[in-house]
């Protein structure tokens, strides 16, 4: 049997270092068992270090670290060609579900919510979660760990912020800040920081970093820039019109029957909903213009929520008022207004504004009815 | 003949947990002989296959571990835990579930002992 020296094995133990074998662990591992073999198999006469090369060298393929890696594969990726497929799968049919549940929205289509809903939850909190488990394994070091989880906290938030959206979900602004501010404040500066001290990845950092940040600016601009569609504005100025008008007819005290009444209490009921939505407060802001976003009337004009069956109950009121009244030419007009709105396509034709200038004219209408009527009487 | 590196692959784990099922503690080396010994040199477990599969057999609580220190070298030894003891006896009868389904699926003729 051949006896092997400390010189020996430390030659061999430097080797194996040498290798990129640097979990201890598997470098006695390999130590003892090339020295078991040499000590079986090599005779006095052999040169020591070839023998070791001949050795060593039936151990792997193409290099000795593929052992390491190996290992660390079996360790840390016991379930990992599962959790790829499952990634690949949930990742795939989340975006396809989300475009096709898009199309269904824009057609009005039913189930068009379902789909939406069910591919932005398994986009957030299937895929992203296991891309970062995925990512954070190969990652080297803590810091390259961090922009890994900071990207993909980002995404969930992000992306949970545009399924509050789409639904109408109250806390939508909140999840759109903190993207905001996770990118801006966390993502940003810790991809920036962590990618630029390698020479290697220096140009790509730079590169991203920009498009990045104009990817952040982009955002915060949509979510807080008021509107500077002259459109909207127009349509912003034709409610605001409508409603001075209608305070300069004090129409709360212009009428006293009570199906009037009824109509005029039910409109301002929408009203106060659309603008507490839009502006945070139940009403106009006194002597100072407001500034009303075009967008959305709010989640109560959607499906059969509370602002869908106010809608109801003023279309019930006007057709009641108009019942009573013998005369056609007194009735109030419904063609062209809010009333002849399909219900569930409420939300989603009429933006807030059409909404508050739909109602804010069926006001007027009854005001003016009642004028004529009070002096015909 | 020598069986390929990807028949033995799948079953590494189930020979390992039954050599030392067998003999109390084992090393690298020796098990790697051992199985040598056993299949008249037909079975060589590779060392890039043995060690890995040795630290996830570890890892996942299998075999418990205890090392000798031999002047500069440290040789590890490997026992089979008590979840380990159970985990070969299923590890033994899903492979020979799975040989007597090859050979219904492969149509091999049984040799008559």
């Amino acid at each position: 049997m051949y006896c092997i020296t400390d010189e020996q094995i430390e030659y061999i133990l430097n080797d194996i270092r040498r290798n990129g074998v640097e979990m201890e662990d598997l470098q006695l591992n390999l130590l003892d068992h090339i020295c078991c073999i040499m000590e079986q198999e090599l005779k006095e006469t052999d040169d020591f270090e070839q023998f070791y090369q001949d050795t060593v060298r039936r151990f792997y393929k193409t290099e000795l670290r593929e052992i390491e890696r190996e290992t660390i594969n079996l360790l840390t990726f016991k379930n990992y060609y599962a959790m790829k497929k499952v990634m690949l799968m949930s990742g795939a049919s989340s975006v396809t579900a989300f475009i096709i549940g898009t199309v269904f929205k824009i057609m009005h289509w039913p189930g068009a919510s379902i789909l939406i809903l069910l591919a932005i939850v398994t986009f957030s909190l299937v895929f992203l979660p296991i891309i970062y488990f995925l990512k954070s394994r190969e990652a080297t070091d803590n810091r390259q760990k961090a922009v890994v989880a900071m990207a993909c906290l980002t995404g969930i938030v992000f992306s949970l912020g545009i399924l509050f959206k789409i639904m109408h979900w109250p806390g939508t602004n909140v999840l759109g800040m903190s993207a905001i501010l996770l990118a801006a404040f966390g993502l940003l500066p810790l991809y920036f920081f962590t990618g630029i001290r390698h020479p290697e990845t220096k140009m790509n950092t730079i590169m991203v970093s920009i498009l990045l940040t104009g990817a952040i600016g982009l955002m915060f601009a949509m979510v807080n820039l008021r509107q500077s569609n002259p459109l909207a504005q127009a349509r912003m100025d034709n409610y605001l019109q409508a409603e001075a008008l209608l305070n300069s007819l004090s129409y709360k005290t212009a009428t006293s029957d009570s199906l009037s009444k009824d109509i005029i209490a039910t409109c301002d009921a929408i009203k106060s909903m659309v603008l507490q939505n839009a502006i945070d407060a139940p009403a106009l802001p006194a002597g100072k213009k407001p500034l009303i976003k075009e967008e959305s009337p709010g989640g109560d004009f959607y499906g059969d929520g509370a602002g869908v069956k106010l809608v109801q109950q003023l279309r019930d009121a006007v057709s009641r008022y108009n019942a009573a009244q013998p005369n056609p030419a007194a009735r109030i007009p419904t063609t062209y207004s809010v009333l002849e709105c399909d219900p569930n396509h409420l939300g989603y034709d009429y933006s807030n504004l059409l909404l508050l200038s739909s109602v804010t004219q069926l006001q007027l209408a009854v005001v003016v009815k009642e004028q004529q009527l009070a002096s015909k009487g | 003949m020598i069986f390929s590196s990807e028949l033995i692959k799948g079953t590494l784990k189930t020979i390992l947990l039954k050599l030392l099922a067998d003999n109390q503690k084992m090393y690298g080396y020796e098990i790697t002989q051992r199985v040598k010994e056993l299949t008249a040199g037909r079975i060589q477990l590779t060392e890039g296959a043995l060690y890995p599969t040795l630290h996830a057999l570890e890892e996942e609580g299998l075999v418990t571990t205890e090392v000798e220190y031999m002047g500069k070298r440290v040789r590890k030894y490997y026992r089979l835990s008590d979840t380990g003891m159970t985990r070969k006896d299923e590890k033994v009868n899903e492979f020979a579930d799975f040989v007597a389904t090859m050979k219904i699926l492969l149509d091999i003729e049984v040799k008559p002992a």
